[in-house]
């Protein structure tokens, strides 16, 4: 009971706000509009903030690997070639020690292999990759499956192509067992196990994927000239301590001539990266902010214009026993009550429209991995919203407060 | 026992010209617990004035306001307003229901003002006292869907609603005609007595004044118990003077 003796005063407070709100419906319902949209384009920009950071972090995990990635890479200054079944049994050394989850080797860009296509022999970039590096670079694909362990053993090697490629060779389907044939050193044919998809209407190369032990095999040794980069995935908690360690390692005892890099690749390790998405964001928050500032003034107009035809009502409350904090926390509370209403509106309204697939789609073609609606997305609009609210009812609050009850009873 | 006693109570207020005008003299006058007071004066004699001071909406320039065994002088303004709420009634001239807002809303409003049972059950108490003015069939009626004389039953209902001890009305048929005034002021004064509040009513209609206990008259501020027989007389006689003139008066 006692409890619910301190409650009556809020609770109260609470019930006159909303009354009053429910019978000035079409004056809340005017100076609100603008809190519930202004709300909503807050909550908006949060959660594309959110959406965009996801994209950036899905198209930069395709290019640099997940977090964290490290790269190791090797190069001779001294004009000799460079031995890469070495490298490789180096490494090996090296990671026995660490035991990794994920490693792949990476040549990209500098090979081509000639494919038979139908207007003749074309020589199309390729490359040459472990079975790992799908995982590492959030790779999907569009048909088909990717490189497993064992594949090398297959007597026709497998593939996996660019769409653009797949285009060329008439897009038939993985499950029909399309093979491609190369000539020359690689010469046999390749079945083709699965397709990557374009990055964006403006991805055109003709790729082919091929694993990196299966070009081996076919040349007998990695060309001296290519560059064949090493990319290990590592947790992001400890790639600080382990960089360090593991460069030192992999350059211990390594002939003169040869240099050893190691580099953290991912996106974590930018800088520019978490600063376009931030700068994004305050723009787009700035301009929510300015829309919410204005709602809030032509709400504190009208609560202020209200005001003066609410005179009589609340002398009439006040000869009836309330208290002039009560008056104060009513009209405070109905402000406040109004745009966190408003704000819920606005936060509902956008989350409906964020969450609909072709909303997705069409801002952000070939995300992955939607991400949920960012809970902290919600929370910032509706904290906005009673802020708003708050400071949009002190002002007539406080002229409530000044209203003498004798002459407002007799107005 | 005395509810209210005023003792030597003045007030003056300062014109926006700096000079002060003296609204109420030395008043003395005690109400007491199911008393029944009237107070007559012409328009501007201080009648509203004094009810504001009985009802601790005003408080004096000089002299004492006892509210039960409680001067009001020192008491702080929170305090004030919890007391009005709990022990004082207001019924209007025009009646001062909140537009918009239901008979019942009207009705259960002072309580909201009011804590435990009757905060938690106050549309339930609000129905009861509307049943009891005979307006249950009102509940949800706005104030401009209500006669003249149904809105005042709906006042009273809200001045009474909170079972205060001191109900003040101020002109409460001043807004109605005589035959829809004579049964609000029957109403008024039947359960004011069944709650054993004391009524104060403010008028300058001598036949609602009537309707009292004791009478008084205000006359620029001075506050003087009446015989109300003597005024019914004069008054009678201005009215037959004023007939009696009429014809010949110049047009």
């Amino acid at each position: 009971m006692t409890a619910r003796l301190s409650l009556a005063p809020a609770a109260g407070a609470l019930a006159d706000a909303w009354s009053e709100l429910r019978v000035h419906k079409l004056r809340v319902l005017l100076s609100l509009i603008g809190i519930a949209v202004a709300v909503g384009a807050l909550t908006a920009v949060v959660a594309l903030g959110e959406l965009q950071r996801q994209v950036m972090a899905e198209q930069s995990d395709r290019y640099g690997g997940r977090i964290a990635t490290i790269m190791v890479g090797a190069s001779r200054d001294d004009g000799a070639p460079m031995d890469w079944d070495a490298m490789d049994a180096r490494f090996e050394r090296v990671a026995e020690r660490y035991a990794f989850s994920r490693t792949s080797r990476i040549v990209d860009g500098a090979v081509t292999v000639p494919v038979q296509l139908p207007e003749g022999v074309t020589q199309l970039p390729s490359r040459l990759v472990d079975p790992d590096y799908a995982a590492m670079h959030r790779l999907t694909l569009l048909e088909g499956r990717w490189f497993v362990e064992g594949d090398t053993e297959l007597l026709a090697p497998p593939v996996v192509i660019s769409e653009a490629l797949w285009d060329m060779i008439g897009r038939v389907p993985v499950a029909q067992h399309p093979t491609i044939t190369m000539t020359g050193d690689l010469a046999g044919t390749y079945q083709v196990v699965g397709v990557t998809p374009r990055d964006g209407p403006w991805d055109t190369t003709p790729r082919v994927d091929l694993l990196y032990d299966t070009y081996r095999e076919r040349l007998g040794a990695m060309p001296s000239d290519v560059a064949v980069m090493r990319e290990i995935w590592v947790p992001p908690t400890i790639v600080d301590e382990l960089g360090p360690v593991l460069a030192m390692d992999m350059r211990a005892g390594a002939e003169p001539g040869l240099t050893i890099s190691v580099n953290r690749t991912d996106w974590g390790a930018q800088a520019g990266f978490a600063d376009s998405a931030l700068i994004f964001q305050l723009v787009t928050g700035a301009i929510a902010g300015i829309v919410l500032l204005l709602g809030a003034l032509s709400l504190i107009n009208i609560q202020l214009v209200a005001m003066r035809q609410r005179i009589r009502e609340i002398g009439v409350r006040r000869s009836f026993g309330a208290t002039s904090g009560r008056i104060f926390t009513s009209v405070f509370l109905e402000s406040v009550v109004a745009t966190t209403v408003a704000g819920a509106v606005g936060i509902v309204l956008v989350v409906l429209v964020m969450r609909s697939d072709w909303v997705i789609e069409l801002m952000f073609p070939g995300i992955q991995d939607v991400p949920p609606f960012p809970f902290s997305a919600a929370i910032t609009g509706l904290v906005a919203s009673v802020i708003v609210g708050a400071i949009a009812g002190l002002i007539p609050a406080l002229v409530a407060l000044r209203v003498k009850v004798i002459d407002a009873i007799r107005f | 026992m005395t509810l209210v006693s005023l003792r030597g109570v003045a007030k003056q207020v300062l014109l926006p010209d700096d000079s002060r005008l003296d609204i109420l003299h030395a008043v003395d006058l005690d109400v007491d617990a199911g008393d029944h007071v009237s107070i007559v004066g012409r328009s501007g004699s201080g009648k509203t004035t004094l009810l504001n001071i009985l009802g601790l909406l005003d408080s004096p320039s000089a002299g004492e306001v006892q509210f039960g065994d409680e001067s009001t002088l020192t008491m702080r303004a929170g305090r004030l307003d919890r007391m009005r709420g709990a022990n004082v009634g207001f019924v209007f001239q025009q009646f001062n229901l909140l537009a918009g807002r239901t008979a019942l809303e009207n009705v259960a409003m002072p309580l909201s003002y009011a804590s435990g049972a009757l905060f938690w059950k106050r549309d339930a108490l609000a129905a009861a006292m509307l049943d009891r003015v005979g307006l249950s069939h009102r509940l949800s009626s706005l104030p401009d869907r209500l006669s003249g004389g149904e809105q005042q039953r709906v006042a009273i209902a809200r001045a009474l609603v909170r079972s205060p001890r001191l109900i003040l009305a101020d002109e409460p048929t001043g807004a109605l005609d005589v035959e829809t005034g004579a049964s609000v002021m029957s109403l008024l004064d039947e359960v004011a007595s069944e709650s054993g509040a004391a009524l104060v009513t403010i008028t300058h209609d001598l036949h609602v004044a009537a309707r009292a206990r004791r009478h008084y008259r205000l006359d620029a501020g001075v506050l003087q118990p009446v015989d109300l027989d003597h005024a019914f007389a004069a008054s009678a006689h201005a009215e037959r003077s004023v007939v009696v003139a009429e014809p010949g008066a110049p047009r």
